[in-house]
């Protein structure tokens, strides 16, 4: 592990990050290595945004060291397959139908992608269908739907509806959140669990999959 | 849907008063409370957005293209609910769709029939355009944003510099080459047909007001009654660069960021100040969006979105502009800043933020709004309702200004 290039991402130094990956690589570092300071730089990443003490520009910066040291390692790992921590477990989330906000979905998603969890993120007005298809296909231990709208109580209510009817239910956790969504509304659409921010998706996931 | 700060059951309150009498009173009961002082109630003030497509039984779309539908409900809305005062849909798509807007989605245009009114965010503007955009705002806004922004404007492109355009009988000779190109013209004309588009909504939009008010209701002054500005940051966010290309600006940038929303702030304050002199409607509405708890730190706040925010807010009220600023999201950490806003002089509506927490710290230096929450419309019980309604008019409404 190169302590040097974890700390340059974690603390946002861009161009330094980029130089430390690339001399790294030059001098023959297995890329692999490379990618898995990485993962320590976003992980620490999101310990500090769990803890207030970063929030949304540097997980934007954060992804965006992450894409671009990830492009110079692609060429090099041709052959090697990449060796993925087991995840935690398997989560299928989106925004609801009728609701294109994708903010917070996309904050949840870094949280639990770095936390060790396989995430399947659908994006945006996702139709129940596809939740339903997807949920079928992929067979995740959590649900998660995310909405901002007011219209996204009733697509969330009409989404896990539609997991009941489809038999898929109780083979998942389901947990909601979103600006305009609260307890009230995880009874009113019912799900398992209301999230206030992404912490609490990533507590959630933890204590359901822990059980399961 | 909207939520409104709701007094005990009104029906039937101002039962058998003139329109013209109930009116005055609702208009006095408004600005009592708006100048902190105690109105005889709280007043009510109902924004009902789409809730009248779903109360009306007709689709989201429908009431987005159907200004007399809409018309008609807001009267049925007004008379039943006996707000103090009103308000429909804030946007109509007639100019948009002429436009070619890629920002906006409505129901049954890139929506569902019961879609609901949404933004897209795009990177019109791109890091490497902000030297252009702080050079010459107005010739970077034409040539280069209204192309990329709005498909029909594409052949803006083609102009040619715009002080070139402008300046002597040789220049007129230079643009008018350019204004006969085919794609010049066509935006010309797109440009004319969201104007006659604008007329047709403006038309209707008075002439709600109007009804309503003949029927003694006012019309809250927010779009598309009062004109809109936004926080320099979320203007930057909102329309030019996406939320994502400003939050890396933030850090890879920031002395651009800064000069960019010096000269955001600069012709929004002229903008503000002009229109409301033209049209003697001394409100304009603020709704902010990344400034709430949680999209940056505080020392972010402070440096890239409060001071230009006040800035904008203290020269608007230094020209006797009320601004109604929305606080979209949760403020419950940045309260103290808002509490040095001038005193009196502006109105704070607050979607989800501990509504008492800002009665505390900010009770005495706005007028307040909200406090009802849209899951509690939507999920609660009647009971419920009533019980937050009282307890939030309490606490809340307690000596005036809410």
């Amino acid at each position: 592990m190169t302590q040097a290039l974890v700390d340059a991402i974690a603390d946002m130094r861009e161009e330094e990050a980029l130089n430390l990956a690339r001399t790294a690589l030059d001098g023959g570092t297995p890329p692999l290595e490379v990618l898995d300071d990485c993962r320590q730089a976003m992980s620490l990443v999101g310990e500090r945004f769990a803890a207030g003490e970063c929030f949304v520009p540097e997980l934007i910066m954060a992804g965006e060291m992450l894409r671009e040291i990830s492009a110079l390692v692609k060429p090099l790992l041709a052959g090697s397959a990449e060796a993925g921590a087991p995840k935690l477990g398997k989560i299928v989330m989106g925004t609801v139908q009728g609701d294109i906000h994708d903010i917070g979905k996309d904050i949840v998603y870094f949280m639990l992608d770095v936390n060790g969890f396989a995430v399947t993120d659908l994006g945006v007005d996702v139709p129940i269908e596809t939740f339903v298809e997807k949920v079928r296909e992929i067979q995740p231990d959590v649900v998660a739907l995310s909405g901002f709208l007011t219209l996204s109580y009733d697509s969330m209510k009409n989404t896990i509806q539609a997991l009941v009817e489809a038999g898929l239910r109780d083979r998942v956790k389901v947990m909601i959140g979103g600006g305009a969504v609260d307890e009230q509304i995880r009874a009113f659409a019912g799900a398992d669990a209301y999230g206030a921010d992404a912490m609490a998706a990533v507590a959630l996931a933890k204590t359901w999959t822990e059980a399961s | 849907m909207a939520t409104n700060v709701s007094g005990t059951a009104l029906a039937g309150l101002d039962a058998g008063k003139p329109p013209e009498q109930a009116f005055g009173e609702r208009l006095n009961r408004i600005f009592t409370a708006y100048a902190l002082q105690k109105p005889d109630r709280i007043p009510v003030l109902l924004p009902t957005g789409h809730f009248l497509a779903q109360w009306g039984g007709v689709t989201r779309q429908e009431l987005t293209e159907n200004p007399d539908k809409e018309i008609e409900l807001l009267e049925r809305a007004a008379l039943e609910f006996e707000p103090d005062a009103i308000a429909g849909l804030t946007n109509h798509p007639g100019a948009a769709l002429a436009l070619g807007d890629l920002m906006t989605k409505w129901p049954g245009n890139g929506l569902g029939p019961e879609g609901s009114f949404q933004f897209v965010e795009h990177e019109f503007m791109k890091a490497e355009d902000y030297d252009a955009f702080i050079e010459d705002t107005s010739d970077w806004a034409i040539r280069s944003y209204l192309p990329r922004a709005f498909t029909e404007l594409e052949g803006l492109a083609q102009l040619p510099p715009l002080g070139m355009a402008a300046f002597g009988t040789y220049a007129w000779f230079n643009l008018g080459l350019a204004l006969t190109a085919p794609p010049v013209t066509s935006a010309l004309h797109a440009l004319s047909a969201a104007a006659e588009a604008q007329v047709v909504t403006d038309a209707r939009i008075r002439e709600g007001v109007g009804r309503l008010q003949a029927l003694g209701y006012p019309s809250i002054p927010i779009p598309p009654l009062a004109p809109i500005v936004e926080a320099p940051f979320d203007f930057m966010s909102d329309t030019l660069h996406g939320m994502r290309g400003i939050m890396l600006d933030v850090l890879r940038r920031p002395d651009n960021l800064l000069a960019a929303e010096e000269r955001v702030l600069k012709f929004q304050l002229e903008f503000a100040i002009d229109y409301t002199n033209v049209t003697g409607l001394k409100t304009v509405f603020i709704p902010l969006h990344r400034g709430s708890d949680g999209f940056m730190s505080l020392a972010q706040f402070e440096r890239f979105y409060w001071p230009q925010l006040k800035a904008l807010i203290v020269g608007l009220t230094e020209h006797d502009i009320l601004p109604l600023v929305f606080y979209e999201g949760i403020w419950d950490k940045r309260l103290d800043y808002l509490a040095a806003l001038p005193r009196g002089k502006t109105l704070g509506w607050f979607q989800f933020s501990d509504i008492f927490k800002v009665k505390q710290v900010v009770g005495n230096t706005m007028a307040i709004i909200g406090g009802m929450r849209n899951s509690l419309l939507q999920a609660g019980t009647v009971e419920e309702v009533r019980d937050t309604t009282r307890k939030v008019c309490q606490v809340v409404g307690e000596g005036g200004g809410s």
